[in-house]
């Protein structure tokens, strides 16, 4: 037992004592030790995350021209100035379009990409690889791609400045990672209960309706939130096809990377960092609340899909 | 869904464990309902992806003169483009945009992912706090690294004592603050994904590693980066594509201006700023050309198991 080198020695003994509980001084001191490190590095990720949150909402609740003179965060006046200037410039209007956008994109992409996810997790079907490498080839598109050729339709449809002219590309755009999202979660449920149902005397549409769909609900939520995220921070088509007019249907994104201020040339950043923060905040909290959904539902787009 | 399909008792007994007796029982047949399922899907990525690109093949072929159609002009548009400086000044600004921002994004989240993967306390909150860059819009994050590299109010000169160091208005260095901005945005996400793909090694892989004396390094470089090697393509594929994409962060930081011209922003010009609806279309055929070129090669450097890999779980 003492013939061999430390190393080993070490690490298995520091495996038993964390199982057991019940170690011998120096062991345990060099774990807490390690433990403690480990934990320092994660200070580390977490100030590289949260910091320039921190200096947005400082900067934010700055008075008057403050916020653009001095560098110090901790410099007050502070106030709601900022805030009070975002929604005269009828920043709810922009919530109210960017809402909308996503909601109804998430909406369309859940009901389509689900009936789809499940036909090919579960379905027997012909060219399935065929039809996943052109999913997966839609998700390569860049977007781009399309700016030419539907500002030319949609200016013909008389798209441009709606909200369909933007719901309508973002469904497609986002079907991709919806499929492979649930693709995931389908090909996870147990056969069992569909043969189950189908025994019962259920047709395969009816094992879907009743059996498969309640039981993929996490799946469907994690994926609604992922995509109803990229629909809301979508900027290229957003600022091409309603780059104008928060009363018809300019986006959040477009409406902060447009905001302009009493002085020309010079970007007004008491309103852009309130705006930013109101936007923000609720985010983070979606963030913190579904966490383990949206990475759930982020790894098994990807890394499987 | 009336329809009487009693007759499609052809179908095949290999149709998934339903077998053969799934098919004679009423309703849609599963092989129906398969394509019922998945025609919406497809119907609508044909028309809103697939159609405008061939579509804008087709306009990039003729010659436009304030947005109206004057004419047939072949492939002058193409070699319109291709012989302008300002079109490889934008290919030149997303390919060293990309390579920098994907080598930085890929160390600093193999970093993160590490140091998540290994520590006990406080892993949850970290795990959450990672999400919050990749949740925020990038226009969000492009505004607030714009006022923190910006002169006024100057906040990084300030930490780092460098007084009015123009980081924004000066060529050369702009590229610097947008490729900063997209690696603190998207680092994070990275290591999310290669987070996930570490927690799939066993653990005793290591543990019989350290019994035969295997250092630190080696044990990263024979038996984690080999294993994660699915994981690290798929999150080199997403972010090389997605850098080739970049719009948002110059468009907001720079307006493309000091040399962060990038293809999307250059496609945008003609068709908004100085429309010409047949040189725009001729330029985002060549950027989609490119973009899903590259795609293509990791795809099939990644083999079939990109693709397949959600199937063998059946």
């Amino acid at each position: 037992m003492s013939g061999t080198t430390p190393a080993p020695v070490e690490a298995v003994s520091k495996r038993r004592e964390r199982a057991k509980n019940g170690g011998q001084g120096v062991v345990e001191r060099r774990s807490q030790l390690q433990i403690w490190g480990k934990s320092a590095l994660l200070a580390i990720i977490l100030l590289w995350c949260l910091f320039p949150f921190f200096w947005l909402i400082m900067t934010s609740f700055k008075k008057g021209d403050l916020a653009l003179n001095s560098p110090n965060l901790f410099q007050g006046p502070f106030g709601f100035q900022n805030y009070e200037a975002v929604f005269s410039l009828n920043f709810h209007l922009n919530l109210r379009n960017s809402f909308i956008v996503a909601g109804t994109t998430t909406v369309i992409c859940i009901i389509v990409g689900s009936l789809a996810g499940y036909a090919i997790a579960r379905l027997p079907m012909k060219r399935k690889v065929l039809l996943l490498s052109g999913i997966l080839a839609v998700s390569l598109f860049p977007p781009v791609a399309l700016v030419p050729p539907l500002y030319e339709l949609w200016l013909r449809l008389g798209l441009l400045n709606t909200w369909e002219g933007l719901y309508i590309p973002y469904t497609a755009f986002t079907l991709p990672l919806t499929i492979f999202i649930l693709v995931t979660f389908y090909a996870s449920i147990p056969k069992d209960l569909e043969e189950a149902a189908r025994v019962d005397g259920a047709t395969p549409f009816q094992a879907f309706y009743r059996v498969i769909l309640p039981l993929a609900a996490p799946g469907v939520f994690a994926a609604a939130i992922i995509i109803f995220v990229q629909a809301w921070n979508e900027f290229l088509l957003a600022n091409t096809f309603a780059p104008r007019n928060p009363e018809i249907a300019q986006t959040v994104p477009v409406a902060i990377a447009a905001f302009t201020g009493a002085v020309p040339f010079q970007r007004p950043i008491g309103t852009i960092t309130a705006a930013c923060v109101i936007v923000t905040i609720p985010m983070i909290i979606v963030a913190l609340v579904f966490q383990k959904r949206i990475v759930a539902g982020l790894t098994a787009g990807s890394v499987k899909g | 869904m009336a329809d009487t399909q009693t007759a499609s008792a052809r179908g095949p007994a290999d149709a998934g464990p339903g077998g053969p007796r799934a098919a004679k029982r009423k309703g849609l047949s599963e092989r129906t309902l398969a394509k019922v399922f998945v025609s919406p899907s497809i119907l609508l990525m044909a028309l809103v992806a697939l159609f405008p690109v061939i579509w804008a093949v087709v306009i990039s072929l003729y010659a436009y003169s304030r947005r109206q159609q004057v004419g047939f002009g072949g492939l002058d548009n193409y070699i319109t483009a291709l012989t302008d400086g300002r079109f490889w000044d934008a290919v030149w600004f997303t390919f060293v945009f990309t390579v920098t921002s994907v080598t930085f994004e890929f160390l600093i989240g193999m970093g993160f992912a590490l140091i998540m993967n290994q520590a006990f306390r406080g892993r949850g909150v970290t795990r959450a706090a990672i999400l919050i860059p990749w949740v925020i819009p990038t226009v969000i994050a492009a505004q607030m690294w714009f006022f923190m590299f910006n002169v006024t109010p100057g906040f990084i000169n300030n930490l780092l004592g460098l007084g009015n160091f123009n980081w924004l208005g000066q060529p050369g260095w702009p590229i610097f603050a947008v490729v900063f901005a997209d690696v603190w945005k998207t680092a994070p996400f990275v290591a999310l994904l290669l987070l996930a793909g570490l927690q799939t090694i066993p653990g005793d892989v290591y543990e019989s590693a350290r019994v035969d004396n295997a250092s630190m390094f080696q044990r990263f470089f024979y038996i984690t980066l080999p294993l994660l090697k699915p994981a690290i393509l798929v999150a080199l594929l997403f972010r090389t594509v997605d850098a080739l994409r970049v719009y948002d962060l110059p468009a907001v930081m720079t307006g493309g201006a000091f040399g962060t011209e990038s293809l999307a922003i250059l496609v945008r010009e003609f068709v908004v700023r100085t429309p010409n609806p047949g040189y725009g279309a001729a330029l985002s055929t060549l950027t989609f050309i490119l973009v899903l070129g590259i795609g293509m090669i990791f795809v099939t450097l990644l083999g079939r198991d990109l693709v397949i890999g959600t199937e063998e779980e059946r």
